[in-house]
């Protein structure tokens, strides 16, 4: 079936980007990867007036540190995340998350930007992103903000971004020494699969085999958006790490976890899910933080 | 309003006038008549429409041709020399790796693009990367078998 008719653009730089957002009327949409936008084109849920493409503005396309912070351009793919030899060696958990997105095809073309802004509950880099303390740069011809992304989702396909916006960046402190996160997603089958239940958790210690400072927990496709388990994240602070205390953790985040009965799950099995999976990450998080 | 690209397909340089709308699957098949490359689920499930982007392989009915101009798409026509089938290819005809057929560019594809990375990729590996590749004929056994052949045997 052909898509429904649209005019095109191809803006060389941001600038150009954000002005066509703001001065073409009627529907406009910005078009990244194209994984989800064709696809809901496709099936007519979306059928805008103006499509402007961001994939030929290279300020878009890169991917590095800045001082302390780990830039990535909303429209790296998926792919380039999952191969970056930086993100591998500190952000494990956003490599364990990029990996398990869709299909090698679909992160081939699937950008890290796209990800967020369509604010699906179970999608796969959210969680990771936040457990690292991640946001995002919202960017229109007016101005610049940068929005923390446990602000950014409002309920499922809806973010803070206002129609003329473009995210343009995502930003990630790198992570203080002993300290480690992992993402774990439960689904059926390990490709082409949308989440269950997926967590992902950060822990820093004070020193290898020390207390614990600081935690995160982020809990996706059990709440409308994912959701910092704040309760299970108190429980850990002050503690020596142990595998009761992790159980505690995990029990606290189920009861914090608000999920819904539907085809993929009960209700009941995702939260019994969150707590094995919150134990999971807190786990290997610590393993990775005593190296 | 039509747009003028162009794109490499196949080695070959071509200058076409498509519509914003039309996926490079359509291009692949409507416009330039190779067949080889199949439309399956048109939604990016199936990996039937798989084929080399710059290298890479993507579900060609998740992208509009436009944005592939200037680039470089290598379709399972591509992959035949003067001196014969591409390796891959003749492994899966030796392996019995194709039944109905209808994966079978894709899988090839993909495949290629892994071994071009990894010359020496491994059955996990293999299997890792046509994740996004579905046949519903073989159950994937006689697939990799003919992948780790073209791996092992490929100088």
């Amino acid at each position: 079936m052909l898509l429904p008719r649209f005019k095109y653009y191809e803006p060389a730089d941001l600038a150009e980007a954000c002005r066509m957002m703001a001065e073409l009327g009627g529907t406009v949409r910005p078009l990244a990867g194209g994984t989800d936008l064709i696809i809901n084109m496709r099936r007519r849920t979306v059928a805008p007036e103006h499509v402007v493409s961001l994939g030929r503005i290279k300020e878009l396309c890169s991917m590095g540190l800045s001082g302390r912070t780990f830039e990535i351009g909303a429209c790296c793919t998926v792919a380039s995340l999952a191969e970056s030899s930086e993100i591998a060696s500190e952000f494990h958990a956003l490599c364990e998350g990029a990996l398990c997105l869709g299909s090698p095809l679909v992160r081939n073309l699937a950008t890290v930007g796209g990800n967020l802004v369509t604010a699906r509950p179970a999608a796969d880099l959210p969680p990771p992103l936040m457990a690292y303390g991640g946001s995002v740069t919202l960017q229109s011809s007016q101005e610049q903000r940068l929005v923390p992304l446990e602000q950014f989702f409002l309920e499922p396909g809806r973010t803070v971004m206002k129609p003329a916006e473009i995210l343009t960046r995502i930003v990630v402190e790198t992570p203080p020494a002993f300290s480690g996160a992992s993402y774990i997603k439960l689904g059926t089958r390990r490709a082409l699969e949308i989440s269950i239940v997926s967590v992902g958790s950060f822990l820093a210690l004070e020193s290898p085999g020390g207390r614990i400072l600081s935690a995160r927990i982020v809990l996706g496709a059990v709440a409308p958006v994912p959701i910092r388990a704040r309760d299970a994240e108190k429980t850990l602070i002050g503690e020596i790490p142990s595998r009761s205390l992790f159980v505690k953790a995990g029990e606290t985040a189920a009861q914090e976890s608000k999920p819904i009965d539907d085809h993929r799950g009960t209700a009941e099995y995702r939260r019994a899910m969150v707590s094995v999976l919150t134990q999971k990450t807190l786990q290997a998080a610590l393993e990775r933080a005593k190296l | 309003m039509k747009k003028t690209i162009h794109i490499t397909f196949n080695h070959k340089p071509f200058e076409l006038a498509v519509e914003p709308n039309q996926t490079l699957l359509e291009v692949i098949r409507e416009k330039l008549g190779l067949t080889g490359t199949k439309a399956g689920c048109l939604v990016g499930d199936c990996g039937a429409c798989t084929v080399l982007l710059d290298e890479k392989p993507v579900n060609s009915c998740l992208v509009l041709a436009v944005q592939a101009d200037g680039k470089q798409v290598t379709t399972i026509e591509g992959l035949e020399t003067p001196q014969g089938l591409h390796p891959l290819q003749t492994a899966f005809v030796d392996k019995g790796a194709i039944q109905c057929g209808y994966c079978t560019p894709g899988m090839i594809l993909t495949a290629k693009s892994l071994l071009d990375r990894n010359p020496r990729a491994d059955e996990p590996g293999i299997r890792k990367a046509i994740s996004g590749n579905l046949c519903r004929c073989t159950g994937y056994q006689k697939i990799v078998e003919a992948i780790l052949f073209a791996s092992r045997t490929t100088p």
